[in-house]
C-alpha cells in the first residue's frame, strides 16, 4: 500500500511539479499573477472532471476519459507553444497550460484517494505514502526551479530545450492515450528499452515526467514527438526577448 | 535579486527531503524484500515438516529442530533434534543442546501430545541483523551524498560574497572605483551599496584635499607677489626719502615674505608630485642632459657662493620617466647641496648604471646631517633641529619630501649617507632604466 501510494503520487505529481517549476522560473517576477491565473481554471476543471468521472468514462464507447485526457494534454502543448511564441500572452497561456495538466493529474489522485477499495486500507500507510510522494516530488521541483533559474540567466538555449521537452512530453502522453483508444494508428515499434530502463523505476518515472519516456514507443509517437519538439523549439526562439521585456 | 537565506533554506530543505525520503523508500523496499524472504522460509519449513511427517526426506536442511511426543514417547524428531525432550517448559525458552544455544517453543495442543520446535539463536540473530541492516544501509549511504550536495549548495550560495571579497582584495590603494557584481543577493546588496558609497566619499575627500592645498597655495601666491613688489617699492622710497631703519625691519619683512613665497611654491610642487594625485607622463629622456640643464639653472647662485660643481660619470643616460618630475628632483638635490654648503664648498653629481638601474649620486662637503636624522628628513615640513635650525638658510622642509615622492612615483629608491669628502651629505637615487 505504502509503495503503491508513493509511486502513484510520484507518477501524477512529478510531471505537474516539473512543469510548474519550469513556468515559474520563466515568470519568476510575476509569480503571484501566474498563481492567480492558474488557480481558478484548475479548480473549476478539477471539480468538473472529478464529479463527472464516471459519466465521462462511459462516453464514446468507454473511451471518454482517455479522449478527454488526450485533449487536455494536447491543449497543454498548444498553449505552451502559444505562450512561447507570443510574449504578451505568455503568462495567461502558461497558467492555462499548467491548469490543463493539473486537472488531469489532480483528478487521477482524487480518484485514487477516494477509491472504494481504499476504505479497507491502512490510513496511516496512505498518509505516509502521500507525504513521501509529495515530499519527493516537491523537492525535485524546488531543485529543478533553481537549476532552470540559473540556466535561464546563463544559457537560454538549455532552458528552451528543457521547456520544449516538457511540452512535447504532453504530446507523447496524448498520443499514447489515443493509440490506446484506437483513435491513432500505432505503427511499428521503434525500440525496446524495458530491460535497461524500466518505466516503473525511479529514473524511468523522472524521465517519463520530464520528456515522456516510453520503453516501447511506436512510430506514430516518434513522429509526433519529433514534430512537437521542433515546433516548440521554433515557437520559443524569441524567449530571450520575452524575458528581457519582462524585466 | 534573490535572498541568500531563502535560497539556502529552500534548497537545503528540498535536498534533505529528497534524499531522506528516497533513502526511506529504499529502506522500505529492502526490508520488505528481506521480510518476504523470511516468510518464504517459513513456508519452506512448513512444507518440509509436513513432508517428513509423511515419510518423505526433506529437500534441504532448514536448520530447525523438531520433536513430537505422544504418551511420553518420541514419535517424530528431525535430524537436528536430540532424543531427549528439548525442554519441559511450555512456551518460549532458551536451551543448550548439540553444542548450540537454541530458542525453543514448547506446545501441548492436545492431551498427551507435545510439539517442540527449536531454532539456533545465532541463526535468528543473523536474520534479524539482515533485516535491520537492509533498512539502515540506504540511510547511511545517503549521508556522504548529502554532505557533498550541501557543500555544493552552500558554495554556490556564498559565491557572490566570495566574488565581492575578491574584488575588494584585488583593488589597488588608489583605486576608488565602485565594486560591480552581477546577481547580488538581497543580503549583500546593502553592503555593496554602502561600500561603493564609502569609496565615492573617499574619492571626493581625496579630490577635495588635493584641490584645497593647490587652491590655497595658488590663491596665496598672487597677494604675496603683490606684497613683495610693494615691499620693494616701499624700501626704495624709504632709501630715497632718507628714512632710517636702524633695526632692519624692512629687510626682515622682505626675508619673511620671500620665505613664505618659497614655501608656497614647494607646497604646490609637493601636491603636484604626490603619487596619489600625480599622473606621470613617462617618456624616454636623457638624465645626464637634464642634470646639465639643472646645474646651468643653479649656476648663478653657485657662482655667487663661489662653490665648485662638477658632473661626473656617463655623458648620456637614457631612462623612462616624467621630465618635469625628474627635473624637480635634480633641482631640489642640487639646490639643497648649494644652500647648505658653505661658500667655497664643493658639490659633485655623478651618473652611472648598476644592476639595470640608473644611479644619481649628489654629494657635497657641507656640514651634512647626523645619521639618526636620515630617516626623518624625508618627512614633510621637517628641518634638522626643528625650531632651532642652525643653518640660517631659507627652507620649508619640503625639498626631500618632494624628492621621495618623485622617486616613489618612478618605483625607485633614495638613500642618504655620509659624503666621500671629509664632511657633508651624499644622496643616492636609484631609478629603473
Amino acid at each position: 500500500m505504502l509503495i503503491n501510494t508513493v509511486l502513484m503520487f510520484l507518477r501524477e505529481l512529478l510531471p505537474l511539479f516539473l512543469l510548474l517549476a519550469t513556468l515559474l522560473a520563466w515568470h519568476s517576477n510575476q509569480w503571484r499573477r501566474f498563481t492567480l491565473l492558474l488557480t481558478l481554471p484548475a479548480i473549476l476543471m478539477l471539480a468538473l472532471f472529478s464529479s463527472n468521472m464516471l459519466w465521462i468514462s462511459e462516453q464514446l464507447d468507454g473511451f471518454g476519459l482517455e479522449l478527454l485526457y488526450s485533449l487536455l494534454y494536447a491543449g497543454c502543448f498548444v498553449l505552451l507553444c502559444m505562450a512561447a511564441a507570443k510574449g504578451v500572452v505568455a503568462l495567461p497561456f502558461s497558467a492555462l497550460a499548467c491548469a490543463c495538466l493539473l486537472s488531469i493529474n489532480g483528478s487521477n489522485l482524487l480518484l485514487y484517494i477516494w477509491l472504494p477499495g481504499q476504505g479497507n486500507a491502512d490510513p496511516s500507510a496512505l498518509l505516509l505514502g502521500m507525504a513521501l510522494g509529495v515530499g519527493i516530488g516537491s523537492s525535485i521541483a524546488v531543485l529543478w526551479y533553481y537549476l532552470l533559474t540559473e540556466l535561464k540567466q546563463l544559457h537560454i538555449l538549455s532552458y528552451r530545450l528543457l521547456l520544449s521537452l516538457l511540452g512535447v512530453r504532453q504530446i507523447m502522453m496524448a498520443s499514447a492515450l489515443l493509440i490506446q483508444s484506437d483513435w491513432l494508428p500505432a505503427g511499428p515499434q521503434l525500440w525496446q528499452t524495458e530491460q535497461w530502463l524500466p518505466e516503473q523505476s525511479e529514473l524511468g518515472f523522472f524521465l517519463q515526467a520530464l520528456l515522456g519516456y516510453e520503453a516501447t514507443p511506436v512510430l506514430s509517437q516518434g513522429v509526433a514527438y519529433l514534430g512537437g519538439l521542433v515546433l516548440l523549439l521554433w515557437c520559443s526562439r524569441n524567449l530571450k526577448n520575452n524575458r528581457r521585456s519582462a524585466q | 535579486m534573490r535572498s541568500l537565506r531563502r535560497y539556502l533554506v529552500t534548497v537545503l530543505i528540498a535536498l534533505f527531503t529528497l534524499i531522506s525520503f528516497l533513502a526511506a523508500l529504499q529502506s522500505y523496499r529492502q526490508s520488505a524484500g528481506r521480510a518476504e524472504a523470511l516468510f518464504d522460509q517459513d513456508l519452506q519449513v512448513l512444507a518440509s515438516s509436513l513432508a517428513q511427517q509423511y515419510g518423505a526426506s526433506p529437500q534441504q536442511e532448514l536448520g530447525l529442530a523438531l520433536q513430537v511426543w505422544q504418551n511420553n514417547q518420541l514419535v517424530y524428531r528431525s535430524p537436528l533434534a536430540p532424543e531427549t525432550p528439548m525442554t519441559e517448559t511450555t512456551g518460549f525458552t532458551e536451551q543448550n543442546f548439540a553444542g548450540k544455544r537454541w530458542r525453543v517453543f514448547h506446545q501441548t495442543p492436545a492431551a498427551l501430545l507435545t510439539v517442540i520446535v527449536a531454532q539456533p539463536l545465532q541463526q535468528r540473530q543473523q536474520l534479524a541483523d539482515e533485516v535491520i541492516t537492509a533498512s539502515i544501509y540506504p540511510v547511511v549511504l545517503s549521508l556522504p551524498l548529502q554532505a557533498l550536495l550541501i557543500w555544493l549548495v552552500v558554495s554556490k550560495a556564498l559565491s557572490p560574497i566570495k566574488r565581492f571579497s575578491a574584488q575588494l582584495a584585488s583593488k589597488k590603494a588608489n583605486d576608488l572605483t565602485p565594486v560591480k557584481l552581477e546577481q547580488v543577493p538581497a543580503e549583500l546588496d546593502q553592503m555593496l551599496k554602502t561600500t561603493n558609497l564609502l569609496f565615492a566619499r573617499l574619492a571626493d575627500a581625496f579630490e577635495r584635499e588635493k584641490r584645497f592645498a593647490s587652491d590655497v597655495a595658488h590663491e596665496l601666491r598672487t597677494p604675496l607677489s603683490v606684497l613683495q613688489v610693494n615691499l620693494h617699492n616701499a624700501s626704495q622710497q624709504w632709501q630715497q626719502s632718507g628714512i632710517a631703519d636702524p633695526q632692519d625691519s624692512m629687510l626682515a619683512l622682505q626675508a619673511g615674505v620671500e620665505r613664505m613665497s618659497a614655501l608656497i611654491e614647494q607646497i604646490m610642487l609637493l601636491n603636484r608630485t604626490n603619487p596619489e594625485h600625480f599622473q606621470a607622463r613617462t617618456e624616454q629622456l636623457d638624465l645626464a642632459g637634464l642634470c646639465r640643464q639643472v646645474v646651468a639653472e643653479w649656476y648663478p647662485q653657485i657662482e655667487k657662493k663661489q662653490q665648485q660643481i662638477e658632473l661626473l660619470g656617463l655623458e648620456h643616460l637614457s631612462l623612462k620617466g616624467d621630465a618635469f618630475a625628474l627635473r624637480l628632483l635634480v633641482s631640489n638635490l642640487v639646490g639643497n647641496a648649494s644652500k647648505y654648503t658653505q661658500s667655497g664648498g664643493v658639490i659633485q653629481l655623478e651618473l652611472m648604471t648598476q644592476a639595470g638601474k640608473a644611479l644619481l649620486v649628489v654629494q657635497d662637503n657641507g656640514p651634512g646631517i647626523a645619521p639618526q636624522e636620515y630617516s626623518r628628513v624625508f618627512d614633510r615640513f621637517y628641518r634638522v633641529g626643528g625650531d632651532r635650525h642652525q643653518s640660517g638658510t631659507l627652507g620649508s622642509g619640503l625639498g626631500l619630501a618632494i624628492v621621495r615622492d618623485i622617486v616613489n612615483l618612478h618605483q625607485g629608491q633614495v638613500s642618504l649617507d655620509a659624503s666621500d669628502y671629509s664632511s657633508g651629505l651624499k644622496v643616492t637615487v636609484e631609478l629603473p632604466l
